[in-house]
């Protein structure tokens, strides 16, 4: 028997080995987050949304969350530790919204209580058992089969539980390590890749940086104009709130939310575009495209006159000599059909075509102008001439043209 | 029945009973969370408050220094903050011609125009920061909206109001934080 007890310990010692062993070791073996944003996900998912019920930070999507969401990001891509933004996110927002409070104090009760509660409910179990054998015949320990079978139960247990924090394996990685490309390199890769390329290079970088507002921005609008339109409204407006000086965002999102309907918010961008040192190539991209004046025609068809010539003084603040600006000013004005807008409008429009007489919008909306409101058809001729003479004449010009009866429709092309 | 007369079930029970007595008497006495949320950051330095306001000036609590200032945090789509504008416009005018105290409004997750209509239309003439407010509402721990804040001439937060204000309370508030400095 004395043999037999000695081997009983033993078996019981090794037993709780294997089970701190396994537990400590593998909290020592936890893969830390590999890049930034699995830090942010895993520090976004440690504390609660302070106004939800249930939901962490990663999870929710109140205003709040999202806010306290990009300062983590920004926060993580500035080299700032976990426990610096932790202690940030408890003095702001109190120690109720960690879910992994502190160890001291009467937090540190949510990790002791449990530790004792457990090691006093298997205390009681071992007690029962030894009364139990004690008054069972003969009083004999257990086989030794059913105690290496319980052994072996636990060790099979512990060592998932170490390969399951320690083993991981992302698809992709090799055995000597993953070889990362800088996020400069990957931004540019994105610039001549194709659209699902570009989205998932910009991915990649937002693994590594997750504020990078250059990333958030060209992989919202790719995503956006792939037509993954949720996604891409959330990128933009995370690119925004991660960075409100950032110009191409600015220019993205105000084309999203123009073609969303949504003109006011679009004025909005462009106004706020006005405000900064925006590179010149950003300048010329909305002179091209047009934006800013197809957003003044959508928020004047709604109403909105006020804020559509708002939305062209900025840009003229910016650009005082756009031509194509005032002409559109001027249009606008007119199509009030109010006499003392139409004149100040007349007026717009003759200040664009002196400061450039080949506008094609000045000269076709004056021409319009003068055939239609101001009765001077002989002044009219001369400015369609003129836009008879141009190479190039947009589309919409000569539709409009036609609309009004100052141009014979273009001919079908042959087959 | 144990040689000294003390049933051990009994002796584990009470000591259990006893500990649990006063883990609810701790955790009953502690300060509550709500308790927490309306103290938070009273007696710190204030924390920053800098932008441009709706008509693109630059505004600096900073520059506040030596006034008492309300800062106010709202959303034109929160039904307490529309409650409470005419409260505040009338705390603003009544404090007007003595300049005793400023009022800011930090628009919370509002686009510019929103708020611009909502003054135009509602009242109130003091600075209001629409831009890039994320930042400031979480520096200042700001959970909902409303909630404000009354800053003491030395820059520190003197109290904390959740929810809707009345010019009543703000006025309590403001004179006995005036007392307690003076």
């Amino acid at each position: 028997m004395r043999i037999g007890d000695r081997s009983l310990r033993l078996t019981w010692l090794l037993v709780v080995v294997v089970v701190v062993g396994s537990l400590v070791g593998s909290e020592l073996a936890e893969r830390p987050p590999l890049t930034n944003a699995d830090r942010v996900h895993d520090l976004a998912g440690d504390f609660a949304c302070p106004v939800c019920q249930g939901q962490s930070l990663g999870e929710s999507d109140v205003p709040i969350a999202r806010t306290i969401r990009t300062t983590i990001r920004t926060m993580v891509d500035r080299g700032r530790t976990d426990a610096e933004i932790r202690s940030m996110l408890v003095a702001r927002f109190g120690e109720n919204i960690d879910y992994t409070p502190r160890g001291d104090g009467l937090v540190g009760l949510v990790w002791v209580l449990p530790v004792l509660v457990g090691g006093t409910a298997m205390a009681g179990v071992v007690l029962s058992i030894r009364r139990w054998q004690g008054r069972s015949t003969g009083g004999s320990a257990p086989g030794r089969p059913v105690v290496l079978g319980i052994v072996a139960v636990v060790v099979v247990l512990a060592g998932v539980l170490v390969a399951r924090s320690a083993g991981e394996r992302l698809a992709g990685d090799t055995l000597s390590g993953d070889i990362r490309s800088s996020t400069r390199t990957l931004l540019a890769d994105a610039g001549v890749a194709s659209p699902d390329e570009a989205i998932s290079l910009y991915s990649r970088v937002l693994e590594i940086q997750p504020s990078n507002v250059e990333a958030l921005a060209y992989r919202g609008w790719s995503r956006w104009r792939a037509g993954d339109e949720a996604h891409g409204r959330s990128d933009l407006d995370e690119a925004v709130a991660v960075d409100p000086t950032y110009p191409d965002v600015r220019v993205f999102r105000a084309s999203q939310r123009h073609a969303d309907g949504d003109h006011a918010g679009a004025a909005e961008d462009l106004v706020a575009l006005d405000g900064l040192m925006a590179p010149p190539i950003v300048g010329d991209l909305l002179e091209a495209s047009r934006l800013r004046q197809r957003i003044a025609t959508g928020l004047a068809a709604s109403g909105d006159l006020l804020v559509a010539l708002e939305l062209l003084d900025s840009g003229l603040g910016a650009r005082p000599d756009a031509a194509d600006l005032l002409a559109e000013r001027g249009w606008l004005l007119v199509a009030t059909r109010s006499p003392e807008l139409v004149g100040r409008g007349l007026v717009n429009l003759d200040e664009a075509l002196a400061l450039d007489p080949l506008d094609p919008y000045g000269l076709a909306y004056r021409a319009v102008v003068l055939a239609t409101v101001a009765d001077r058809p002989g002044d009219a001729a001369v400015d369609l001439a003129r836009f008879a003479g141009l190479t190039g004449q947009p589309a919409d010009l000569v539709d409009l043209l036609v609309v009004v009866g100052l141009l014979e429709p273009q001919p079908e092309d042959g087959p | 029945m144990n040689p000294a007369g003390v049933n051990p079930v009994r002796r584990t029970a009470l000591a259990v009973g006893l500990v649990l007595a006063l883990l609810i008497l701790v955790f009953a006495t502690r300060e509550t969370s709500r308790d927490r949320m309306t103290t938070h950051l009273v007696g710190a330095v204030a924390p920053a408050v800098v932008g441009a306001t709706l008509d693109g000036s630059p505004w600096d609590l900073d520059d506040q220094r030596g006034r008492w200032v309300i800062v106010n945090f709202f959303s034109t789509t929160c039904v307490p903050c529309i409650r409470e504008h005419p409260e505040l416009v009338a705390f603003a005018a009544a404090h007007a011609q003595a300049d005793d105290v400023r009022l800011v409004t930090v628009a919370f997750d509002d686009s510019p125009s929103a708020v611009v209509a909502f003054f135009a239309e509602h009242g109130g003439e003091w600075p209001v920061l629409t831009v890039d407010t994320g930042r400031i509402a979480v520096d200042w721990g700001v959970v909902g909206v409303p909630e404000s804040y009354l800053v003491t001439p030395s820059g520190h937060v003197a109290a904390k109001v959740i929810g809707g204000v009345e010019m009543e309370e703000l006025d309590d508030l403001l004179a006995r934080a005036v007392a307690a400095v003076s």
